[in-house]
């Protein structure tokens, strides 16, 4: 069954549903129904629409995965030798949020006066938990085979290159602080800011318990904007180097150009780091990786911030060398 | 367009085939037996807690089993309820989205039929302004024409006008030559008149008058001048008659 089949027949057991809490709603849910199975078969019945194939690299993008086995550090004291713990990573999530099952496997064979705050390295890298997981592989490890190695370390924290995580509510407001800056560049906050409490909540809950469309239900709202602009004011991303001291590139950047052209992705590495783009006939130094993928330099910069952006709402671009085999 | 969008589905597609699809079988099954394992030790650790707290009594094997069945059905069920839970939390997002959607339908059927609307008023205005735009490049037209009969009319009677103006020139210069010779001729008979009265007075010590024959009519004349002998003999006076 593929994805406009299963939504189609989950519009089908709504309006089912319906039908049989309230005969009032029939006649209405009767209307919604014919309505909805019409636009179904059109879409059956022809090639997918682009709406169609836009919610479908939406849920790519959300249901990413990388596999990962995490292996504790060999100088961590243990009371018996611990078996390597494998999970499949969401691209999209951070790393304190998704490893409490690594950290309870580990803790068995671990005595509780070893035990300090639990962090991860790769490579002898120590992997910053407020970048998304994705970056962190795409970044370090793309090349690398599967799957990812990671370490665990539960001393010795490198409080001059990883931040505290003592909790959830740390992810949760650096995840919201991520959503509001990033709102800030495309609506000057005002969507933001018109969301209640309970909306900013059930933005952080879909990206806690892996909801795609509890997450989405509202952060459509924030994909939005006046078509008379053609898009966001600026466009939130972020670009980072394999090789380099500097965290990340960030500035203001438009999505569309005085003259009324929409900028690609392209026109944004000639701005921000040109040495990304090959010259003619050069052979190509860099990739420049989005999800785990490059996507075509003529891709408009627009379209990638709606649907190739992270659920913080930025568009995470990793620029690493090109591998030489 | 849509060939880069078409690159990227393909590329996601082709980056779960190698990051996720070979794994995803495999890790589910290990995180699913890593569940039942912690499961079943916790029943083992609560049935020997038991069995001890009886006295060392050891309860039996099929009991062991039952009780190992009944919680992992619990489990099992909790988390069917749990899945429950969460289908019905969709279902009310997707109803929550319909609704959405049907209202923005709604809103731009509106807008469609609005801009319908005025688009229709726009033809009809646009028609109106035709047909009055063909009603004046006629009437324009006409006028053109007429304009350009006039413009011909009034050259024509320009050059009439010339025409005369030339003719009357003409005739005026005629009138003047013809002047001009009344007066040259005039001059010359006032001339051969003094020239005859100086010779008459030439002649004064005669008695008699000159005749004259007029250069107009033929006919012989007693000269209109007379020559009166003034008691002043030294002056003359000629009386010329008009």
């Amino acid at each position: 069954m593929n994805t406009t089949e299963a939504n189609a027949l989950l519009i089908y057991v709504v309006y089912k549903r319906l039908q049989n809490i309230d005969q009032k709603k029939v006649s209405l849910s009767l209307d919604l129904g014919v309505c909805v199975w019409g636009i179904y078969s059109l879409c059956a019945t022809g090639s997918r629409s682009s709406m169609a194939d836009d919610k479908d690299v939406l849920r790519d993008v959300w249901f990413g995965r990388i596999p990962t086995c995490f292996t504790l550090n060999q100088d961590e004291v243990t009371e018996r030798e611990a078996e390597p713990y494998y999970l499949l990573l969401p691209r999209v999530s951070y790393l304190t949020l998704v490893t409490d099952k690594v950290k309870k496997h580990f803790l068995k064979v671990m005595k509780a006066e070893d035990v300090e705050e639990m962090w991860f390295e790769y490579e002898g890298t120590p992997l910053k938990w407020h970048y998304p997981i994705g970056v962190l592989f795409d970044l370090h490890a793309s090349n690398t085979v599967l799957p990812w190695s990671i370490t665990v370390h539960f001393k010795n924290f490198p409080d001059r290159d990883l931040l505290h995580c003592p909790s959830n509510s740390v992810i949760e407001a650096h995840f919201m602080s991520s959503i509001k800056e990033a709102d800030a560049l495309k609506h000057k906050s005002q969507v933001v800011n018109d969301m209640q409490k309970k909306d900013h909540k059930q933005l952080w809950m879909g990206l806690q318990n892996d909801k795609f469309d509890q997450f989405w239900a509202m952060n459509r709202k924030l994909m939005e904007y006046p078509t008379e602009e053609g898009g966001f004011r600026y466009i939130p991303f972020r670009i980072y180097q394999a090789m380099s001291d500097r965290p990340f590139i960030q500035k203001l950047f438009r999505p569309v150009s005085p003259e009324g052209n929409a900028h690609t992705l392209g026109n944004l590495l000639k701005e921000m780091y040109p040495a990304a783009i090959p010259n003619d006939g050069e052979p190509k130094r860099y990739q420049v990786v989005i999800h785990g993928i490059e996507p075509l330099l003529e891709t408009p910069l627009q379209w990638l911030s709606e649907h190739l952006s992270h659920p913080d709402n930025f568009l995470h671009i990793c620029v690493i060398p090109t591998p030489t085999d | 367009m849509g060939s880069w969008r078409n690159h990227v589905r393909a590329r996601l597609q082709q980056r779960d085939q190698t990051e996720k699809l070979p794994y995803v079988g495999v890790f589910t099954s290990l995180s699913q037996l890593e569940e039942r394992f912690e499961i079943r030790k916790q029943i083992l650790d609560d049935v020997q807690s038991k069995s001890l707290e009886r006295g060392g009594v050891e309860v039996g094997k099929n009991t062991r089993l039952l009780q190992l069945q009944l919680r992992e059905s619990e489990h099992l069920a909790e988390k069917l309820s749990q899945t429950v839970s969460d289908l019905t939390t969709v279902l009310y997002l997707k109803e929550a989205e319909l609704q959405h959607w049907q209202s923005r339908v709604s809103q731009y059927r509106q807008e469609a039929l609005t801009l319908a609307k005025g688009s229709k008023t726009l033809k009809a205005t646009l028609s109106d302004i035709e047909f009055t735009l063909e009603c004046q490049s006629k009437e324009l037209a006409a006028l053109r024409a007429e304009q350009k009969g006039l413009k011909e009319a009034l050259g024509q009677a320009l050059r009439e006008k010339e025409e005369l103006l030339q003719r009357w020139m003409e005739e005026k210069r005629e009138e003047a030559d013809r002047m001009n010779k009344y007066n040259d001729t005039q001059e010359r008979w006032h001339r051969w008149a003094r020239q005859l009265k100086k010779h008459l007075h030439r002649e004064t010590g005669k008695e008699y008058v000159p005749k004259v024959t007029s250069p107009w009519s033929d006919t012989t004349e007693t000269s209109p001048s007379v020559i009166q002998r003034h008691p002043d003999h030294n002056k003359v006076s000629t009386v010329a008659k008009a």
